[in-house]
């Protein structure tokens, strides 16, 4: 159904940053918040009442707001769609938002850049608003770009510190080169299809090759904007930036965005299946492998970090394998406990004066306790000991990796001996490792932060954060618990009320089905049960270390296997074999380049060179006026007899 | 016969008084030679029938811009020692080189094939020129050509030397 | 002779082109600026006396009779210019004389760079 109204949506936030950007610097304070507060919450209320408005007539809210450009047979829109998917989406990133917004309120009081803040903030709403919503690939890459902008804006918020600039710059070149296999998907997609709309593209019947390339170059922008392997190192390096922002944006959102991009083209990738493999074993090598890091890490932000990397690996596992719908509600239940972690741990710095570090922490239970019971809460979340939210995504994600039919009639070898139906139960097997991770390094955390005793300096005090900073945490781990409506099993809700509100039935006429075909009806007991086991595995092996010793449990563990932990610890030397495969190359490059290109050729050659020249031709030149009219006149005379010879002799 | 006598006698005198004017050292044996080359050129008018001119050549030319001439040489009043050595420049030789290449240029081609001689045509015979005209280079034939034919030079000339009267007067004064 | 009796223009341009030639090098080379003026004076008669050789025999026959002596009137207007143009250059010989008491060109070199 075709609308005028949806483009506020994106453009609400974006007159926000205007304002905020311009001249929020000399607003009252109060003003600023109240614009860049406001346009986020009325972009979730108009959100909200389209939800609300989607039904039977109308399954989902058409808009094309402009005619952006048209070149020969290219003609690309502003336009937005918004139905199911990238409607609830819609309200995920408002309504997360919105309270991120009101936690940051409380968090950068003391800061003196707090409208420049909240600008680059709302920008980035903007931006990912024209990303979910846009309805076709170009809109979406101006969306994409926009959030890669405002996560290096934000990160580096803090410019005048370096290493915090570095970390912005670092995370908008890393995803850089994931745009640039975005762009040629694209190019590919348009070059093959005729356009670059979203729905034309998932209605067209591409070859296996194009479909493939195109898939693939697309998915490796997904790992740069979602850090899979090998593109994830910006994220832990993002953490320079203020906490809000981790949560938002390296949380709840922007990293969900590749997810979300490979869910919208769910129809492109079920006749590309080759790739669908790439994904998931991409999603489950990054699951293992960070959190693997997670677990011997120290600041409590890296160790989120990580923990996001991994979680993100999850949403791949899940669309790879070709449950669009599980990955996308890990990507939902995700926003909400990831988006309370972190913002529980900014209470902590906060209430710390700046302290990272879980080694000098300890006991806050005593003193945060709001902190510290949403914290309890979202870590319950997030580990699934516990039948809420986070347990029913993760747990779907691992049993439809399980059960899956994607593998089974792709082949190694031409005679169809060999069939991949063993990666699915591989994956299932890893992933299950890494739920164990992910619970042992979350309780880990949970321990050493809130358990103990205080292991800090003596002058700091901690203290609660004000209710600002607090009531958005208690809202999001209400909506962590909540959330496990959205994954009840269908077995348990068939036929009653609550069916609609699950996601997979939600967004069942969204998504495409794998080639070898939905998974049949599985008893999802076993799955609980395993995934039960496993996060109370993962749970009890954090207590007995953790809870009662303390930091002892570390060295308890460092004593049996000193090497890997200490690998662990330094992220696996993956920043260092960047460094020296490809980023010390580059420079030498430039260098070389340099001192042959520019200081030799261009700057002897032209910039230098060509004065001289013309400095020497004047100096010859100038030898012609010397004052002396008798050479004058013996010059002209040279010339009047070669005239005469010319016109007399010549003719 | 006694056309081409005239003419060799004034020519050489000419081309003497000449280079008088440009080998002596002291100016005034310059402006004299000078002012004889004038009058014998006048004599060479004479023979090409431009009576006029040639008595204005002598009026004007040789009465009163030489007298001017040496005027003013005798009021710079130069002594001997104050007239500079000559100095010889590669210079000078190229400019020289150049004059006598353009005198050979413009005497090869006025040697060259033949000028038409004369203006009409009687059947095949030529004749004079300045014998059909009446009055060839009389006062009042170059009068009508002057104030019939080119009277704006002619005001723009009486204009010209009275800018050339201000303007001397302005110069050579010492203060204005 | 051919001379008298063809009375050809050969002669006297090529006199012509010799008093020319004659004042171009005084030009050049003398260093006296008076001498110089002299010699341009000297050229000036040159071009007088070319002007009356192809007044008297005109390189194009049969022309209409009143334009052969379109050359005197020529002469005429250079005789007029170079009086005007001697007067003014003598003046700004004895000003420039006032100041620096020479009056050798190669001296006068200030227009320069």
């Amino acid at each position: 159904m075709e609308v005028t109204w949806l483009h506020l949506v994106p453009l609400l936030p974006l007159i926000g940053a205007a304002i905020c950007g311009l001249v929020g610097k000399w607003l009252p304070k109060s003003w600023v918040y109240a614009v860049a507060l406001g346009s986020v919450l009325l972009s979730f209320l108009i959100g909200l009442r389209a939800f609300i408005g989607l039904g039977e007539q109308a399954p989902f809210f058409h808009e094309l707001w402009f005619n952006w450009f048209s070149a020969g047979s290219l003609r690309v829109d502003m336009a937005f769609t918004f139905d199911r998917l990238s409607g609830a989406l819609t309200l995920v990133v408002t309504g997360v938002g919105f309270l991120i917004h009101v936690y940051s309120v409380g968090y950068m009081e003391e800061d003196a850049g707090y409208w420049r803040y909240f600008s680059y903030l709302n920008l980035f709403i903007a931006a990912m608003m024209t990303l979910v919503l846009g309805d076709n690939l170009v809109a979406m890459f101006v969306g994409w770009e926009g959030v890669g902008l405002c996560s290096y804006l934000l990160i580096g918020f803090w410019f005048t510190d370096e290493e915090k600039a570095y970390a912005g710059r670092k995370a908008f070149i890393v995803n850089r080169i994931g745009d640039f296999g975005f762009l040629i998907g694209i190019f590919i997609l348009f070059n093959q299809v005729g356009t670059v709309g979203i729905a034309q593209i998932n209605s067209a019947v591409l070859p296996l090759g194009v479909a493939s390339i195109a898939a693939l170059c697309l998915f490796i922008g997904a790992t740069g904007k979602s850090a899979q392997l090998p593109l994830y190192i910006w994220l832990p390096d993002a953490m320079a930036g203020p906490t809000p922002v981790s949560a938002l944006i390296h949380a709840a959102t922007m990293v969900t965005a590749g997810v979300y991009m490979v869910a919208r083209l769910s129809h492109l990738y079920v006749s590309a299946p080759g790739v669908m493999v790439v994904v998931a074993v991409v999603g489950v090598l990054t699951a293992i492998w960070s959190a693997l890091i997670a677990t011997s890490q120290n600041d409590i932000k890296k160790v989120l970090a990580y923990s996001t990397v991994s979680q993100l690996g999850f949403m791949f596992i899940g669309v790879g394998v070709g449950a669009f719908f599980a990955g996308t509600m890990h990507l939902v239940t995700h926003a909400f406990f990831k988006a309370c972690l972190f913002l529980g741990s900014g209470a902590v710095i906060h209430g710390l004066h700046g302290e990272q570090d879980i080694q000098r922490m300890g006991g806050l239970r005593k003193y945060l306790p709001s902190t510290r019971t949403t914290f309890l809460v979202a870590t319950i979340a997030i580990t699934g000991i516990l039948p809420i939210s986070g347990f029913f995504s993760k747990d779907e994600i691992l049993g439809q990796a399980l059960h899956t039919r994607a593998f089974s009639f792709l082949t190694l070898t031409p005679d169809g001996s060999t069939r991949l139906t063993w990666l699915g139960p591989l994956i299932y097997a890893v992933g299950s490792f890494s739920a164990f991770l992910t619970s042992f390094y979350m309780w880990r955390c949970y321990f050493l932060t809130f358990s103990g005793e205080y292991r800090g300096p003596e002058n700091v005090h901690p203290h609660e954060s004000p209710s600002v900073m607090t009531l958005p945490l208690w809202i999001l781990a209400a909506l962590s618990v909540i959330g496990l409506v959205l994954g009840l099993p269908q077995a348990w809700v068939h036929g009653t009320g609550l069916q609609h509100w699950t996601w997979e039935h939600f967004t069942e006429d969204v998504f495409s089905r794998p080639r070898g075909g939905a998974p049949e009806e599985f008893s999802p007991y076993l799955g609980y049960g395993i995934a039960l086991i496993v996060g109370w595995a993962g749970w009890a092996c954090s207590y007995a270390l953790y809870f009662k010793r303390g930091l002892a449990g570390d060295e308890l563990l460092t004593a049996r296997i000193h090497a890997l932990r200490r690998a662990l610890a330094n992220k696996l030397y993956v920043d260092e074999l960047y460094d020296f495969l490809i980023v010390q190359p580059f420079w030498a490059l430039a260098r070389g380049l340099f001192r042959l290109v520019d200081a030799t050729l261009i700057d002897g050659l032209f910039v230098n060179g060509i004065p001289a020249l013309i400095a020497w031709v004047g100096a010859m030149a100038r030898r012609f006026q010397n004052g002396d009219v008798q050479r004058y006149l013996a010059v002209t005379a040279l010339g009047v007899a070669a005239l005469l010879y010319v016109f007399l002799v010549r003719g | 016969m006694a056309e081409a006598i005239l003419f060799y006698l004034f020519a050489i005198g000419a081309l003497f008084a000449g280079a008088q004017v440009i080998f002596r050292r002291n100016p005034i044996y310059g402006a004299l030679s000078l002012v004889g080359a004038l009058f014998f050129l006048s004599g060479i008018y004479v023979l090409l029938a431009a009576h006029l001119i040639a008595i204005l050549q002598i009026i004007v030319y040789a009465g009163a811009v030489m007298v001017l001439f040496v005027f003013v040489i005798m009021l710079l009043n130069l002594k001997e020692e104050e007239l500079g050595e000559q100095r010889i420049t590669a210079w000078k030789g190229v400019g020289l080189a150049a004059v006598v290449a353009s005198f050979g240029v413009i005497a090869w081609r006025a040697l060259g094939p033949a000028f038409p001689q004369g203006a009409l045509m009687q059947g095949d015979r030529r004749v004079d020129n300045a014998l059909l005209v009446a009055g060839f280079g009389g006062v009042k034939t170059v009068g009508r050509i002057l104030y019939l034919a080119s009277i704006l030079p002619f005001e723009v000339t009486s204009l010209l030397l009275l800018v050339a009267v201000v303007a001397a007067v302005v110069v050579a004064k010492g203060r204005i | 002779m051919d001379f008298f009796h063809a009375h050809q223009a050969q002669h006297y341009l090529v006199l012509a082109a010799m008093l020319f030639a004659l004042g171009a090098a005084g030009v050049v080379l003398r260093r006296n600026a008076i001498i110089v003026l002299m010699s341009i004076e000297l050229m000036l008669n040159a071009v007088n006396l070319t002007f009356l050789a192809f007044s008297r025999f005109p390189l194009v026959p049969n022309s209409p009779m009143g334009s052969f002596l379109t050359g005197h009137a020529a002469v005429f207007f250079v005789i007029a210019t170079a009086a005007a143009e001697a007067s003014v250059g003598l003046a700004i010989i004895i000003a420039v004389f006032r100041s620096r008491t020479s009056v050798n060109v190669d001296e006068f070199d200030t227009l320069k760079l």
